[in-house]
């Protein structure tokens, strides 16, 4: 099932090139949930791969912890709109050295 | 536990007045400080009636209990200390009237009786050093009671850094007994060298090293130098601290430990021959003061060496009882003088003084009674101890006859001193401005029991054949000495003299500093007297400014040593500001920061 | 491998540098959407049913919809985010997420062939087979995330509150931090 690794691989780099890339707080959370489904896509293809349901039940935790990771990031998404009328993450740069 | 509610009363006074005095209204932080060291007083009272007790935690260090002992010694000294303390808390109601720190004071004071009753109350060295550094600590906390004046802060400083070098004998010493007894407890100690043959060889260091520590917090020569300095206290404090009670502790340290220095014969000849010394520089230096209270204080120094001439020769019993009548009359001058200088608005010059006869009559009477009790006068309280010290001397086997002339050459001085303090504040004609006021009530009434005091306490220890309630009082608590009895024609016919002595100062005091002109050589050791024959001067080339270029000199090198550290310092700091960029606040290059760490550990991993 | 997986793999990969590329906030998360679709499909062939169906479900139904109704909500989907502050962090998003390929890359090369285990079937990753290892070895998982998406249900509610207006930045702390943004280049 090595296709299917190197498959999730590319996803995966790819869904990191958008959170490094991307500059509004909203595209970078989409660009987590690609990693998080490449992920997922991982572990489905080791699951098959092994013949073991382990890698399903592993993914279908990660989905319940991106639905959870969603509420609470968008929650803040929201918040911070609310308080500086932008989501650009670039904005958010008073810490600093 | 009635022992260390003795100790508890004063310090929860303290406590309280220290948090919360500032939201008393004067003056009752003063009522109830009185209150407490009263309350004190009538517990040491009722102890000293039901005949002593004892009190002790165990395991307080290792192998050292804490234990507190009141027996015919600590509870004569703390009736003392509580009684004078008392009344002179009292006095300070109207002496700090007005003042700002007026809570903070009575704080003070319940703090040194506190730490002043630990120090009586201790039933072994450590405890009574706790007491040693308290009354210390409250001596310096009260020299520099009004901080805000440079010297006065100064003389603390003074005080209580000559005071340390006396603690570090005293600590040494403590060391040596511990190492070689193997316990600190008073009664234990002395019954061990008591059933001991052989003494542990360094025993007379021992001694030596404790009589130090008495040294300094008694003023004898060589460290004599912190108490007239520690005048620029309130007047109470010159009272309470540096005449009455805690410069006696050295007196009290080396009673409390005759058991020791009868048995330490050399010791005992450095002791007294260190006493006398004092008592003649510091009647001496009397001599040519200006300062009305400065007279005092070096008459304390006087009077103090006379007690240590008193434990020097062995006469111990002598010495607490001089402690006794020196408190009432010492401290009935030094209240005197406080209230002269407060109805003088804080003059202190007594060439300013003068005729304040007619304005303080009742001052004027305590005065009176002060100054011929420490002048020997016959039949009052100074005149019996001091005359029991002069005489004891005589029966000292190591140049008793020696001691005794001088001795009696001191009263002499004594006696002119104190007559010229009394001429020139009192006699005369009123030299200064403004316009005198007699003290209020709550001065002049803790003033006359004092007076009672400085006239009559003599009588409880009168010679033979007449009774002696001290002796026989306090022999149970200290070491016995043999005496060599006199016979009663010699013994009265010294008195006699000493009566003659003291009544030729005090004529030659008065008619030399109101009738004579003095002569020219008078002059020049007027001169010397008043600088204290330049004892300041000397410390202060030999010691004190040479540790002063020394610490320049360190602090230089303490500089060297810093700029290597400060480079150190400064070249991280450099660096961490080449590093900043790193912490850019942007996420998205913390984000590629951890990709890129993530690439390492990935590749990191997979290779090892 | 075979057409279906290629097929599967460029739509897959396709979609993916959809969702990372367009400009168009909308356009992307659609993209997304396909990509999470196409994900399912693969599940399905993967022997992994429940996971497809909980995929179609939970991503692209529920998480999806929530984050096309956020980008709606909040701004216009083509709205300009102002001067990008960080102009070289593109090309080096792109060598780095490369390089991140590359590595994972050669991980799973040393991995070696998977195995498979003979006496374990997936039995199609039905939810008979599923429910009892999640509900057997996996309770514990399963519980704990129960107790973090109730967490996270509170903390949502509270972070949109109303009261969270109260500590909106005041405009001279903004002017000041701007300012020092000016001071510090």
């Amino acid at each position: 099932m090595s296709y299917y690794l190197l498959l999730s691989a590319l996803l995966f780099a790819i869904g990191l090139y958008g959170v490094l890339a991307r500059r509004t707080a909203i595209l970078i959370f989409m660009s987590v949930e690609l990693m998080l489904n490449s992920a997922n896509l991982a572990l489905a293809a080791f699951a098959r791969g092994s013949g073991n349901l382990n890698g399903q039940a592993m993914a279908l935790i990660v989905i319940a912890l991106a639905a959870a990771e969603v509420a609470v990031g968008l929650g803040i998404v929201v918040a911070v709109f609310r308080s500086r009328q932008s989501t650009a993450v670039d904005d958010l740069a008073e810490f600093r050295g | 536990m009635l022992l260390i509610l003795i100790i508890l009363l004063p310090l929860l006074g303290f406590a309280y007045l220290g948090l919360f005095g500032k939201s008393l209204k004067e003056p009752q932080p003063g009522i109830l400080a009185s209150a407490l060291t009263g309350i004190s007083f009538l517990l040491v009272l009722w102890g000293v009636l039901s005949g002593g007790a004892s009190w002790q935690i165990k395991d307080w260090l290792p192998g050292i209990p804490f234990s507190l002992l009141l027996d015919h010694l600590s509870g004569y000294m703390g009736l003392v200390v509580t009684g004078i303390g008392f009344l002179i808390h009292v006095y300070a109601i109207g002496y700090m009237h007005g003042d700002e720190g007026f809570s903070r004071f009575f704080a003070y004071l319940n703090f040194f009786i506190a730490m002043m009753m630990t120090l009586v109350l201790a039933g072994s060295y450590p405890v009574m050093f706790i007491g040693w550094e308290g009354v210390g600590l409250a001596s310096f906390l009260l020299i520099g009671f009004w901080y805000t004046v440079k010297k006065n802060a100064d003389s603390a400083r003074k005080a209580f850094i000559t005071n340390r070098i006396g603690d570090l004998g005293f600590l040494l010493g403590m060391a040596l007994l511990y190492g070689s007894f193997g316990t600190l407890s008073i009664p234990e100690l002395r019954s061990a060298i008591n059933g001991s043959y052989v003494l542990p060889m360094g025993l007379s260091l021992a001694g030596l090293l404790l009589f130090v520590g008495a040294v300094g917090k008694s003023a004898q020569v060589p460290l004599m130098v912190w108490l007239p300095d520690a005048m620029a206290g309130p007047t109470p404090v010159s009272a309470l601290i540096h005449a009455a009670t805690m410069v006696t502790a050295g007196v009290y340290l080396i009673a409390r430990s005759s058991f020791l220095y009868v048995n330490l014969q050399d010791v005992s000849y450095i002791i007294a021959l260190v006493g006398i010394t004092t008592a003649a520089y510091g009647a001496l230096s009397a001599l040519g003061q200006w300062d009305i209270k400065k007279i005092v204080a070096y008459s304390t120094i006087s009077q103090l060496g006379y007690m240590f001439l008193a434990v020097g020769v062995g006469a111990y019993w002598i010495a607490i009882f001089h402690v006794m009548t020196h408190a009432f009359y010492k401290a009935l001058l030094f209240l005197a003088s406080g209230s002269v200088i407060h109805s003088l608005d804080g003059e202190q010059d007594i060439r300013k003084m003068g005729g304040l006869k007619k304005y303080l009559p009742r001052t004027n009477l305590h005065g009176l009674a002060g100054a011929l009790s420490l002048a020997g006068f016959p039949l009052l309280a100074g005149f019996w101890s001091k005359d029991a010290i002069i005489t004891a001397t005589l029966n000292y086997p190591f140049g008793g006859t020696g001691f005794y002339v001088a001795g009696l050459t001191v009263a002499l001085l004594t006696a002119i001193y104190a007559m010229r303090w009394y001429a020139l504040v009192f006699l005369g004609e009123y030299k200064g401005e403004g316009r005198p006021h007699e003290s209020p009530a709550v001065m002049t009434v803790p003033n006359d029991v004092l007076a009672l005091g400085a006239v009559f306490a003599g009588l409880l220890a009168l010679p033979k054949p007449l009774w002696n309630l001290v002796e026989p009082y306090l022999a149970p608590a200290l070491a016995h000495v043999e005496v060599h009895e006199m016979s009663l024609a010699l013994e009265w016919g010294l008195i006699t003299l000493s009566a003659v002595v003291a009544l030729v100062g005090l004529y030659l005091g008065y008619a030399a500093f109101t009738r004579w002109a003095l002569p020219k050589w008078y002059q020049t050791f007027q001169t010397w007297s008043e600088k204290a024959f330049y004892v300041d001067l000397v410390y202060n080339t030999l010691i004190v400014n040479p540790l002063k270029e020394l610490a320049v000199l360190l602090d230089w090198l303490d500089k060297i040593f810093d700029s290597g550290y400060l480079l150190l310092a400064s070249s991280s700091k450099w660096l961490a500001e080449q590093l900043s960029w790193v912490q850019a606040g942007y996420v998205r290059v913390y984000g590629a920061l951890m990709a890129l760490g993530l690439v390492v550990l990935l590749v990191w991993g997979v290779l090892r | 491998m075979s057409v279906f997986d290629l097929l599967m793999g460029a739509l897959l990969v396709a979609s993916a540098l959809a969702a990372v590329t367009l400009k168009n906030a909308i356009h992307a998360g659609l993209a997304l959407v396909g990509n999470f679709l196409a994900l399912a499909v693969v599940y399905f062939a993967l022997e992994a049913q429940f996971l497809g169906w909980i995929q179609i479900i939970v991503y692209a139904g529920a998480v999806m919809v929530l984050f096309l109704f956020v980008i709606m909500l909040l701004f216009d989907a083509k709205a300009d985010v102002g001067p990008n502050p960080l102009p070289w962090m593109r090309p080096i998003a792109a060598a780095l997420a490369a390089l991140l390929f590359l590595a994972l890359a050669y991980a799973y090369s040393s991995l070696g062939p998977i195995d498979p285990l003979a006496d374990v079937k997936l039995a199609g990753g039905l939810p008979k087979a599923l429910g009892a290892i999640l509900y057997g070895g996996w309770l514990y998982p399963v519980l704990l995330v129960a107790v973090l998406l109730f967490a996270a249900t509170v903390a949502a509610v509270v972070l949109v509150q109303p009261q969270i207006r109260k500590t909106r930045i005041k405009p001279q702390v903004l002017e000041r931090d701007r300012e020092l943004k000016e001071v510090g280049r």
